[in-house]
Order: C-alpha cells, then sequence, then structure tokens
C-alpha cells in the first residue's frame, strides 16, 4: 500500500525534499566559509556547484511517482491479462456481482430517495407538521381551526410561518363536461412556507387573501398540460370550480406535488371569511417552517407555551389542546420506513451470498495459481505487493460487476417503481451520481470481503509451498474452509427463503378468510362535492339520497349504497359512547368503530341483519338517527336481545350527532381491514356522511361495464357534478395491501436469487471437488469401486454441508422472522410448516446441483487419470 | 573524473553507494564527500545522480533512512544499510568483482 501513501503525503515529501537538499548546500557553504572565502561567496559558490535544485527535486519526485503509476499499471495489466485468460471465471464474477450489486443499488435508490433524503423543498428539514390535540377525546388528535392557526402563527416564536391546507375532490365547469378536479384549499402563507414560487406567474395576493377581494388559483403543471396544452396563456383564464368562478394567476413547477400528487389546484381561504371564525371548526392540516437553527424541541416547547396562553384566554375552547409537532418527512414517509429497510437488509443478505460464492471461486483458484504464487515469491516479491495484485484482479472484476450492476439497477429500479407505485415520494427515485457512488462503494467493500481472505489465505507462504507439494503426492485434499462458505450460503438463503415463506403464507391465509361481507361485483366511486354542502345538512342528505336511489334503479344495478369509508380497506374511527338511558358502569367504557353508511349498504354488502329490522334514513341527521350495532358490539356491551331500542351517545357529545336509536343487530364484517378480526362497530344509517362519500353499486354483471351508464346517469340528474375513481371494491381491497404485496414480491424474488446463488456455489465447490480428488476417484475404481458408491459419497458430502446450512439457517430464521413479526397474518413468526417446507425444497435442490459432479466423479477413466500420473 | 549517469552503469553509483552506507550513517552531503576522499578525488558524484540514486534505493528498501542532528547541529536525513541492502551490496560486489576481473583477463590475454 506505499502508492497511496506517498500520494497523500505529496505535500510532506516535497518538504522533506527541500530539507535534505537545503542541508547539503549549507554544508557545502561551510566548508567553503572554512577554506576561507566571504560567508556571501562560499554560498553562491556552493549553490553554483550543487547545481540546478529545483530540476533534482523535480527527478527525486519522479522517483516515487513513477513507482506509484507503475506498479498500478502492471498490477492492472496483469488484471486484464488473467481476466482475458479465465473468461468463463471472470464472467461468472462480474454476473454474480452484477445482480448482487445492481439489485443493492436498486433498493438503496429507494431508501435514498425515500427515506434519507430531506423532502424537495429548499430546507425540507424544516418544514413540521402540525395538529391540534385533546388527550381527553377518543380521537385526540385532529384538524386545526382557521382561527386557532392564525393565533399560532402570530404568537410563536420558532416558526418562520405556519400555513395550512385541506383538499376536496370538486368538479370544474368551465368546460362542456365537468372534471373532477383536487383542490386543496390553503391558508396565507402557503407558498412561503414551501420557500417555492409558481413556475409562471405568481403568488397570491393579500386582496386575494381577504374576503370579498378577487378570487384566485394556482394550478398544477399536470392540470396546466390537460386543460391548456401548456399555453402560457393560461395565466388570467377563469376556471369554475363548484359554481364558483376564479382566475387562474400562477402555474406550480412540476416538481411541486403537495398534498399528494393528484392536487390540481390551490385555492386561498380568506382568514377573515366569516365561516373560519369558529374557534370549534376544524380544517386544516397545519404545515409550518421552523427557523434556522430551531430544534424540535424547542419549536414544541414554544407552542405549547403559545397554546397555554390561548387556554387562558378561551379556556371554553382551547383549554383542553395541546400541540402536536412531527418533522413533515416522518408524517409522509410512515410506515414504509420498516418495509424498506427490510428489504435492504433482505438484498443485502443477497450481496453478501454473492461475494461467499465469489470467495469460494477465488479460494479455488488461489488453489490452482499457487505455482504462480511461489514463483513470485521466489523472484523477490513482497507479500504485501502480491495481496496487492491480488486484490487488483478482484477489484477490476468488482468495478466491471458494479458497472453492469448500474444497468441492472436501473432496470429493477423501474420493476420497483411500477410495483410501488403507492408509496410515497416514489417518483422521486432516480439512479444519479449518488447512487454510482454507492455502487462504487459497494465493489470496494466486495473486493475487499471477496478478495482479502482469499489473497492472504493465497500468499501464506509455508501453505503455499507445502500445499504445491501436498496436491502432487497426497490422495485428497481437504478444503473445509469452501464447504463453510458454501454451509454459511445455504444458510442465509434458508433464512430468506423462510421470510419469504411466512409472507407469502400470510397472503394465502388473507385470501381464505371470510370478510364477512361479499366484496364481489361491487363498483365504487365518488361524485364531487364540496363541504360548503354541509352548511346545510338537509339539503346535502336529499342530494346524495336522490342519487342512491336513482343508481338503485338503473337496470344492471341490484343495489346501491354509500359508505363514508370502504370496507376492507384499513381505516379506524373509534369513538367512545355511552348509552342514553340507564346508569352507566364508569369503570367500563364503551369504544366502538363508527361506520357512517346508508340504509342499502347491508344489502349491497349482503351483511345479514340477526335481528331487529333494518335502519331508516332521517331526514336530518343532526336531529335524530338510526343506528344498527354488529354482533360484536351487542355482545360485548349487551345481549342481543336487550340491545334493540336503546339510544347511543357521543361521549363527550360533539353536537354533530344525535344519539342514535339501535334498530338491529348485523352480522360481524371485516371492514376495518382484511388481516383484523371484527371489533364491536356502529353504523350510523345516514348517506350523508360528508359531501363526498363512496357511492358502491352492487351489479348482477362485472361491475366495469357499468361504469359508462352510472356516468351518464349522474349526468342527467346532476350535470354539475363529475363521477370520479371509478373501480372495484375488489381492486380497493388488493391495493390496500400493495406494500404488503411488494413487500412479498420482492423478497419471494429475493430469496429465489439466494438459493440460486446457494445451489450454484454447492456446485462450484463440489466440481472443484471432484476435479481435485480424480486420482483418487479413478483409483478407487480401479480398485474395485462400484460407480453408486462414488455417486453416494460425494451427493452426501454435498446434502450433508447443506443439511448443515439448513439447520444454521432455521436458527436464523427465528431472528428474522421477529423482525418480520406484526407483518404476518394467521401464521407464527416460528411456523414449522413453512420451515420444513423450506428446509425439504433447499435440500432438493442442493440435491439436485449436488447430483452433476457426483456423476461426474463416478465417470472417471480409471485407466486414463492414471496415466495422467 | 566525475560520475555521470551516463558514464557508469547504473550500478555502478548503487553499488558505490551501497559501500559507503555500510561503512555507517551517513548522510547524502557526507556520502558525496565520502566517495571523493576515499577515491582520492578521482570520482567526484554530481547531486543530480547522488540524490536519485538514493532515493530509488531507498524505495527499494536497501537503504533506510531516519532524520537525525548532523554534527553542525542541523536536521538532515541519514541513510543506512537495511538487512536487504547488505544481501545486496554482497551480491552486487562479488558481480562487481567478477566483471572486473573477467575484463582484466581480456584486457591482459589482449596485451
Amino acid at each position: 500500500m506505499e502508492w497511496w501513501k506517498s500520494l497523500f503525503r505529496k505535500r510532506a515529501l516535497d518538504a522533506q525534499l527541500d530539507s535534505e537538499l537545503r542541508f547539503h548546500i549549507e554544508e557545502l557553504t561551510e566548508a567553503n566559509v572554512a577554506a576561507g572565502l566571504t560567508p556571501e561567496e562560499a554560498r553562491r559558490k556552493a549553490v553554483l556547484e550543487f547545481g540546478g535544485r529545483e530540476q533534482i527535486k523535480e527527478e527525486l519526485r519522479d522517483v516515487h511517482r513513477v513507482s506509484i503509476v507503475e506498479s498500478t499499471l502492471a498490477n492492472l495489466k496483469s488484471a486484464f491479462r488473467l481476466i482475458r485468460k479465465s473468461p468463463s471465471f471472470s464472467i461468472t464474477v462480474i454476473v454474480t456481482l452484477a445482480l448482487g450489486i445492481g439489485a443493492n443499488s436498486a433498493v438503496f435508490s429507494a431508501i435514498d430517495a425515500i427515506l434519507l433524503r430531506p423532502l424537495p423543498f429548499p430546507n425540507g428539514d424544516q418544514l413540521m407538521e402540525l395538529r391540534q390535540y385533546n388527550p381527553k377525546t377518543s380521537s385526540p388528535r385532529t384538524r386545526l381551526a382557521p382561527v386557532r392557526l392564525e393565533d399560532w402563527n402570530r404568537m410563536n416564536s420558532t416558526f418562520q410561518a405556519i400555513t395550512g391546507y385541506y383538499t376536496e375532490d370538486n368538479s370544474e365547469t368551465s368546460g362542456i363536461l365537468p372534471e373532477k378536479v383536487t383542490v386543496a384549499y390553503v391558508a396565507s402563507r402557503f407558498l412561503q412556507v414551501w420557500g417555492i414560487a409558481p413556475a409562471l406567474g405568481r403568488d397570491f395576493t393579500s386582496e386575494e387573501e381577504h374576503f370579498g377581494g378577487p378570487s384566485a388559483v394556482l394550478i398544477s403543471d399536470r392540470l396546466w398540460r390537460r386543460r391548456f396544452n401548456a399555453d402560457p396563456n393560461a395565466l388570467g383564464r377563469k376556471l369554475r370550480v363548484n359554481g364558483h368562478s376564479s382566475s387562474i394567476v400562477g402555474i406550480m413547477p412540476v416538481s411541486f406535488l403537495f398534498p399528494d400528487r393528484d392536487v390540481d389546484l390551490w385555492s386561498s381561504v380568506p382568514v377573515d371569511e366569516p365561516i373560519a371564525q369558529s374557534r370549534e371548526w376544524t380544517w386544516y392540516l397545519g404545515i409550518g417552517r421552523l427557523k434556522t437553527g430551531v430544534t424540535l424541541e424547542q419549536a414544541r416547547a414554544n407552542l405549547a407555551t403559545v397554546q397555554k396562553q390561548l387556554g387562558i384566554a378561551f379556556p371554553k375552547t382551547d383549554a383542553d389542546l395541546n400541540v402536536q409537532i412531527e418533522p413533515l418527512k416522518e408524517m409522509t414517509i410512515g410506515g414504509v420506513r420498516r418495509s424498506l429497510w427490510i428489504l435492504y437488509g433482505s438484498v443485502s443478505l443477497l450481496l453478501l451470498i454473492a461475494c461467499t460464492n465469489i470467495v469460494a471461486l477465488l479460494l479455488a483458484r488461489a488453489a490452482q495459481r499457487q505455482h504462480e504464487i511461489s514463483v513470485r515469491f521466489s523472484l523477490g516479491g513482497s507479500r504485501t505487493a502480491i495481496v496487492t495484485q491480488l486484490l487488483t484482479e478482484v477489484f477490476v472484476l468488482a468495478v466491471a460487476g458494479a458497472a453492469l450492476g448500474l444497468l441492472v439497477a436501473n432496470a429493477a429500479s423501474k420493476v420497483f417503481r411500477a410495483l410501488a407505485r403507492d408509496l410515497p415520494r416514489v417518483e422521486e427515485i432516480r439512479l444519479d451520481w449518488r447512487i454510482v457512488l454507492y455502487s462504487l462503494v459497494c465493489s470496494v467493500l466486495a473486493t475487499l470481503v471477496c478478495g482479502l481472505f482469499p489473497a492472504i489465505r493465497g500468499t501464506r507462504r509455508d501453505v503455499s509451498s507445502s500445499l504445491t507439494q501436498a496436491s502432487r503426492t497426497q490422495v485428497s485434499t481437504r478444503n473445509p474452509l469452501q464447504w463453510l462458505l458454501v454451509g454459511v450460503q445455504v444458510a442465509l438463503a434458508v433464512t430468506l427463503l423462510a421470510g419469504a415463506g411466512l409472507l407469502l403464507r400470510s397472503f394465502q391465509e388473507l385470501g381464505r378468510v371470510s370478510p364477512g361481507f361479499d366484496p364481489r361485483q361491487v363498483l365504487t366511486f365518488h361524485i364531487s362535492g364540496s363541504y360548503a354542502e354541509t352548511a346545510n345538512w338537509k339539503g346535502l342528505t336529499q342530494r346524495i339520497d336522490r342519487i342512491v336511489d336513482s343508481l338503485g334503479s338503473l337496470p344492471g344495478v341490484e343495489t346501491a349504497a354509500t359508505d363514508a369509508t370502504l370496507p376492507g380497506v384499513p381505516s379506524h374511527f373509534q369513538i367512545e359512547l355511552k348509552f342514553a338511558e340507564g346508569q352507566q358502569d364508569p369503570e367500563r367504557k364503551i369504544v366502538a368503530e363508527s361506520r357512517f353508511v346508508s340504509p342499502g349498504y347491508f344489502a349491497t354488502m349482503r351483511i345479514p341483519i340477526l335481528s331487529g329490522e333494518l335502519c331508516r334514513e332521517m331526514a336530518d341527521s343532526t336531529k335524530s338517527i338510526n343506528v344498527l350495532v354488529n354482533r360484536s358490539f351487542a355482545n360485548t356491551y349487551l345481549t342481543e336481545s336487550t340491545v334493540l331500542g336503546r339510544h347511543l351517545q357521543e361521549v363527550p357529545a360533539s353536537g354533530i350527532l344525535s344519539p342514535g336509536e339501535i334498530r338491529g343487530v348485523v352480522g360481524d364484517a371485516r371492514e376495518e381491514g382484511l388481516n383484523r378480526e371484527p371489533g364491536p362497530t356502529v353504523y350510523w344509517c345516514t348517506g350523508a356522511s360528508g359531501p363526498d362519500p363512496f357511492y358502491l353499486v352492487r351489479t348482477r354483471t362485472e361491475p366495469m361495464a357499468m361504469a359508462e351508464t352510472i356516468r351518464q346517469r349522474i349526468h342527467e340528474i346532476e350535470p354539475a357534478r363529475s363521477v370520479f375513481n371509478i373501480a372495484p371494491l375488489t381492486e380497493h381491497l388488493d391495493e390496500a395491501f400493495a406494500e404488503n404485496r411488494l413487500r412479498t414480491v420482492l423478497l419471494a424474488f429475493f430469496a429465489a436469487t439466494a438459493v440460486s446463488l446457494a445451489c450454484l456455489g454447492l456446485y462450484g465447490t463440489l466440481s472443484y471437488s471432484v476435479n481435485v480428488r480424480r486420482r483418487e476417484v479413478g483409483l478407487r475404481l480401479a480398485l474395485g469401486a462400484l460407480q453408486g458408491q462414488i455417486v453416494k459419497q460425494f451427493l452426501l458430502q454435498g446434502l450433508g454441508v447443506s443439511f448443515l446450512g439448513c439447520l444454521a439457517g432455521s436458527v436464523l430464521v427465528a431472528a428474522f422472522a421477529r423482525v418480520l413479526s406484526g407483518m404476518l397474518y394467521g401464521v407464527s413468526p416460528t411456523d414449522v410448516t413453512t420451515l420444513l417446507g423450506v428446509v425439504v425444497l433447499v435440500l432438493t435442490v442442493a440435491a439436485v446441483a449436488s447430483l452433476f459432479p457426483a456423476v461426474r466423479a463416478a465417470r472417471v477413466e480409471p485407466m486414463q487419470v492414471l496415466r495422467e500420473e | 573524473m566525475t560520475v555521470q549517469k551516463s558514464d557508469l552503469l547504473q550500478g555502478t553509483l548503487d553499488l558505490l553507494i551501497l559501500k559507503t552506507v555500510a561503512l555507517g550513517p551517513v548522510h547524502g552531503y557526507g556520502i558525496s564527500q565520502r566517495i571523493q576522499q576515499v577515491s582520492r578525488e578521482a570520482l567526484q558524484v554530481q547531486q543530480g545522480s547522488l540524490y536519485p540514486a538514493l532515493h530509488r534505493l531507498e524505495k527499494r528498501g536497501w537503504l533506510q533512512a531516519t532524520w537525525g542532528e548532523s554534527e553542525s547541529g542541523r536536521q538532515a536525513k541519514y541513510y543506512r544499510l537495511s538487512a536487504k541492502g547488505r544481501k545486496q551490496l554482497q551480491i552486487e560486489e562479488s558481480e562487481w568483482n567478477r566483471l572486473s576481473e573477467a575484463i582484466g583477463l581480456v584486457l591482459r590475454t589482449a596485451e
């Protein structure tokens, strides 16, 4: 490693050269003085005598430089020569590394884009999500009242600015047909918080942010291209959303995808709008930008103080509230962190297996090259030089592997993006210099992991000389180390395969679950609506009822209904309840999932009514409402017989829901997610849970075939509204497990690759062993051994190592399964069936991999081998 | 006579240096002085040849260098022979003896 030292010590070297030469001149000067010259003359003579000092220095530098370049060049040259000389070996190593590094880089590019990089906004790490939080209620984290948001923004000292937003799916009606648009309604300072300016046009003016001022919108790049063909004259044009005309004042950059990739418009909500003045209305998700240098803890403490002051000023509404602040990035990437790290861990295990494979190959090769290495030793090569040379060979292979790996990564990353299109930030995944750098680091690490050990072992002088002797005279060469490596590969492959097996089993179990409702032949969609309509609940209820009735009467439709959330897609809305009549046991809280459905829901989803009768929709749900409860609710809190006719009340009362009368009991259904046991559930019978519930239509035939009929019918009765997100319910259920599926598919793929690699390693090592022992086998055959015995011997050797690998793998599985627990359904992390299946599978494949070399061993011609001697 | 790069085989300068350094740790200035004195001013090593040769021998591991204080109290780079260098000196010395003997033989018979 002389070369890099001198490379980095160039400056130190120069100083040394200087002082060494200066010393010489000074000594000469002194000698001249001693000879009787004046100091000046002595010095001049000395300098003359010494000659061109800079020239000498340059020459000395050459001495050092040449050796760096020379040795590196020589090493590289001989590396390329060796690669050309043994193409099959080189290609095996390069392809193995390309797959290993490529898959690893692809997953790393996802981790880098989703988890590691700050959000794609200037100083994205300063962005925080703010919520108000009331620990005394059952769903404490809520959205934020507009006035409170303004208070926080005004009174805090840790944020540059705080803003807020909510989104709504609406219709844009300036064209011939209503078009569904997703609108983000934003508070003041929205763009200021993001630190982003429109790509074209301008931000909202202060007039546009006040009640009664001109109405303005910013539009997304997507809408701009879709509606205006990217025409810059779109600025100033009018859009009509929700019956309200607004001018386009700006077009946002293509990269700005907040709150999500579907947003088409950003519309400013005036601070002084009369409807925004209540402290109890909760609209906004708050977003704030921290001041430079302010920590999360300081911001939390600061806003807690602010809220305490508000609690004193407005005891009725603000006394119980806290502030919750989380980094926006955490809120965005949420739950995918664990999945991604598991995938990354798996793909790194895969790379490790690939490296182990290469170590085994290199060890076998080092044994073949012992002659060459001892010749080099005898020619006076130092051990460091030979090790460096061997490492250079591996490094050249690794860099070639990494380069090819980048192509693999590019393809793999595309597959990943296609599989994972629902993950947050997935559009930010790309291959850039960071990933190239990462691949390069991978190849350096792979060089060290793969190359160092075989190189050091291969250059042990005593061993190399003794082994050259041994291979000629000894009957068989034992290579326990290579077998150990094969065992390690098998163990790692078993670990990955068992992980994949557990995930696959969970999927299978999920498929077998009877959900309690029938998701087949149900079409779901939205019809645009605005929160402004909620000012008149009665009108809203009538409108939605009319739509549901009209849908139900379509030919080809059995029943139609609405639901606030889709059944079977994970959601949570637990609220605390109490019975209006009778004494309540204060120790026994009643907590239940609440669903808001129209009465047709139960027929549409085929959820049976067990006792009582179907609920009826009341004209005004704020005055009186019917409820149904499920069996689990009835059994947990009452009995089926006593439950009917009782009234349920929200705790604490919000004033929005009136006490609901229990009209009947229905069967349990897994509406909160197919992987969750049904819990106590209360169905509030109102179609109008909000302006835009999910519509569910049970069709007589293939559901998507009805889409056009439904769209036409809605156009007839509600010409200003758009129908969107039309999809069969089964598709939503599939999507709900998309992350789960991504995990499973990728892990299964990695596991399959791992098993193939391990078998390749087994095959290679056994083949090598057969080659080395040809003489012994020939001799034994000549002495009368049966071919079957030879096959059996080698087969058992391969299987024995694989079996030990499986045993070790089973221990690793226990650790791996702990990581997976919580992602499994219906199968225990230590499921014996899965593990046994995996072991049987691996042993079978291992047997096949061992059979080929074993048979080849038995076919050795004794005479030929003995003649070779 | 001045020892130039072109004048003498590279190996000759190396041999002279190795032999001089074999007497004990010495700096570059000392080496050039000693060669001059011992050869009775017959051989004068150019600085431009001496120092590259010293560094080459050091890189090859035949010489070891340390920084120390000279008799005049200045910091100087002292070279001493390594075990490898001692072996090399023996080889080169016997090579040189064989060569000069052989040349001598040729010259004598030619007379």
